[in-house]
């Protein structure tokens, strides 16, 4: 499928959507999943830390002999407190030992492969040495992540005294260095996931909409005016195979009108140029010379002002299907049948001289529909079954209730026709076999505008009939009320 | 020379009598059937040089009588009618065994030259080039003029003025006639043009009584050929 320049097709819109929405919820989760082990590592390392100071404190007060405050007091000294800082330091974990003030008393850090440790935050010191057990802080040293813990220096963690804190500083490059794995790890699975994610999403996308490309082909090709293509998705039960049947039904329906549309161009084309050429064979042989023979002329000129009465025919039938297909001419009033029908048999006695008319009375209904409109359709079906009837053969009208319409019939006992004039009946120039032999040649256009009044008055018309056997025509008009 | 039968298959009454008298004027014996089997009945029974066959007839279409006219090994050259154009009708119809096609409306004269060829293959008329009327002889091929062995010199117009004529030995053309079949249907202008034509072609033709192109008065001209 070829998309106009510029333009997105759907499949990759879907695409991006799909992969968009993909990354944006890996990304959270994976956001989430980091956050949740850096809170996990940080927890684990807190209390490591702060359970392994805890018995060592407790040794070196025991070391000191110190068992009250007074005693404690005393023991507050760069020269004591080393000892502690130094037992509370590790490779990863560097002590320091503050006073009250906040001034650094004594460093645990002796080689330098331990961490240097922060200058004390006096914010988060001065929190320590109001009694908090657990204040920890994050710190940066040289750009790396430390993180700090302060434990207040007291005689009993509860003690109300207390006589420094101790500062403890631990480097997070560990934690880093793991989630930094963890995190590449986390990385590239997130890429496989995309890639495969997309991939799956874009051949799912594809298959779903396959169907699409190939509806858009079979319109671009009925578009040329080739009917014969019909989409083959009709097993689909979702919304692309119900839209293909629709597309099947729509394009049923074309074929049938653009036919219908061809079938009477050639046949008005037809019915136009047979007398065209009576007209122009006509005036060449008089041009040659027949036109010195009075009485040859006047033969020719005779037969050529027939053809011309046929032409103008022909065109204002023409014209009268078009103007009744296109207009709202259709002056509708209420019509009591009774009455109509009178008026109309004594018009229909006179027009069907060789044979009987007879009307079949039906209930008293009220009608919906143009006077003139109903009369003309009873004119043009009674003139086809006189044309097609023989002397003293009888032609009866009669109508009965539908319910919403009347029914109003009109059967003859003439002539009648085969199966395929059936078929053809009202399209436009169709004439039956026996329409050929008849002495008065229409245009072939009565039976069509008739179907057409009947359709303008929002009827339908239908016929009846078998060869020798007569010919019987139904057709609806809509009713006003019923009275009974 | 014995005439030549023509069989028209046609239902249209005006298409029926132009053709009935446009034939009938070019020297044709026309007789006319309006529908397949009529065609069919009256071939039996009479010889037709050539049938010219509507296709659109009441009882059966022209394809159906053509094939049956061939079904019973008769070569008369068949000439159809017929409003469609598209070529499928063409080979349709010329595969049911007619011998040629026209499409309506057509011209009469193209009607005519198919005829002509029609029968001319049919080996039904010798169409010579040379006409002999007396000392007069014309060479329609080789567009040529002599009275007694002296080539005269013509103008196209003159010459086919001549042909016209000649052709039609005793018989009276009007003006107008004379102008429509020379001159074309669509020349506008008056009809002494045909009297100065006719005089130059009596001057260069040593015209003197007994004199062959004779003035028809009131009427037109005739040529009457004169004696060898």
């Amino acid at each position: 499928m070829h998309l106009p320049a510029g333009k997105i097709s759907l499949t990759a819109k879907l695409v991006f959507l799909y992969a968009i929405l993909l990354i944006s919820s890996v990304l959270l989760v994976s956001y989430y999943s980091y956050w949740n082990i850096w809170q996990l590592f940080i927890t684990n390392k807190t209390s490591h830390i702060r359970a392994r100071a805890k018995p060592v404190i407790e040794h070196w007060l025991q070391d000191q002999k110190i068992t009250d405050p007074t005693s404690m007091a005393k023991k507050i000294s760069r020269r004591n407190l080393l000892p502690l800082a130094r037992d509370l330091t590790s490779k990863d974990t560097v002590a320091i030992i503050l006073n009250k003030q906040g001034d650094i008393i004594a460093s645990g850090k002796r080689l330098s492969e331990e961490p240097t440790p922060p200058p004390p935050d006096l914010k988060y010191v001065g929190k320590a040495l109001a009694g908090d057990n657990e204040v920890t802080y994050w710190s940066k040293v040289n750009d790396k992540a430390i993180l700090v813990f302060l434990i207040p220096l007291r005689l009993q963690p509860d003690s109300s005294t207390i006589f420094g804190a101790i500062q403890m500083s631990t480097s997070l490059a560990d934690i880093d260095q793991i989630l930094l794995r963890n995190g590449s790890m986390q990385i590239s699975a997130v890429a496989i996931v995309l890639c495969g994610g997309v991939l799956l999403g874009y051949l799912l996308i594809r298959y779903s909409l396959r169907d699409l490309h190939s509806l858009t082909d079979t319109c671009r090709e009925i578009a040329k005016g080739d009917f014969s293509r019909k989409p083959k998705i009709t097993r689909r039960g979702d919304e692309i195979g119900h839209l293909a049947r629709s597309f099947n039904l729509m394009i049923n329906q074309l074929e049938k009108m653009f036919d219908s549309q061809k079938r009477f161009s050639a046949n008005a084309a037809h019915e136009l140029l047979t007398p065209l050429t009576g007209l122009r064979g006509s005036i060449e042989v008089l041009l040659r010379g027949a036109q010195d023979n009075p009485e040859v002329l006047n033969r020719l000129n005779k037969g050529m002002y027939k053809e011309v009465n046929r032409l103008i025919r022909i065109c204002d039938q023409l014209l009268a299907v078009s103007k009744l297909e296109n207009s709202s001419h259709v002056e509708k009033q209420k019509i009591k049948i009774h009455s109509f029908m009178k008026d109309f048999i004594q018009q229909a006695q006179l027009l069907a001289r060789n044979q009987t008319v007879q009307l079949l009375q039906g209930p008293s209904l009220t009608l919906i529909a143009d006077p003139d409109l109903l009369e003309q359709i009873l004119l043009n079906l009674l003139s086809n079954a006189v044309r097609y009837s023989p002397a003293n053969s009888t032609i009866s009208i009669g109508w009965k209730s539908l319910g919403q319409t009347a029914e109003i019939w009109l059967a003859d006992q003439g002539y009648g026709m085969d199966e395929k004039t059936l078929t053809h009946l009202f399209e436009p120039f169709y004439r039956g076999s026996s329409a050929c032999k008849s002495e008065t040649k229409g245009a072939g256009l009565g039976l069509t505008l008739t179907r057409t009044m009947v359709e303008a008055q929002e009827g339908n018309i239908h016929v009846n009939s078998s060869s020798g056997r007569g010919t019987t025509v139904f057709f609806t008009i809509p009713l006003a009320s019923r009275i009974s | 020379m014995k005439q030549i039968q023509i069989l028209l298959v046609e239902d249209d009454p005006v298409i029926t009598e132009f053709l009935r008298t446009g034939l009938g004027y070019e020297g044709y014996a026309v007789s006319v059937v309006d529908t397949g089997n009529d065609a069919l009945n009256i071939i039996r029974d009479t010889t037709f040089h050539l049938i010219i066959l509507d296709i659109m007839l009441p009882d059966m279409d022209g394809f159906t009588v053509c094939r049956r006219i061939r079904n019973r090994e008769l070569k008369i050259p068949i000439l159809m009618l017929t409003v469609r154009k598209e070529v499928a009708d063409r080979i349709k119809g010329l595969d049911s065994g007619a011998d040629d096609y026209l499409t309506k409306p057509f011209s009469f004269n193209e009607l005519l030259a198919r005829i002509r060829a029609l029968l001319r293959r049919a080996g039904n008329i010798r169409e010579s080039a040379r006409i002999i009327q007396g000392t007069l002889v014309l060479d329609t091929n080789r567009r040529e003029v002599r009275r007694n062995g002296r080539q005269i010199e013509l103008t196209p117009t003159e010459f086919n003025l001549l042909k016209l004529l000649i052709r039609h030995p005793g018989r009276v053309f009007t003006r107008e006639t004379l102008l429509n079949r020379v001159l074309g249907y669509d020349y506008d202008g008056g009809t002494n043009v045909v009297d100065v034509h006719i005089n130059h072609l009596r001057q260069k033709l040593r015209d003197r009584p007994p004199i062959l192109i004779r003035t028809v008065y009131g009427v037109g001209y005739a040529f009457h050929p004169d004696e060898t």
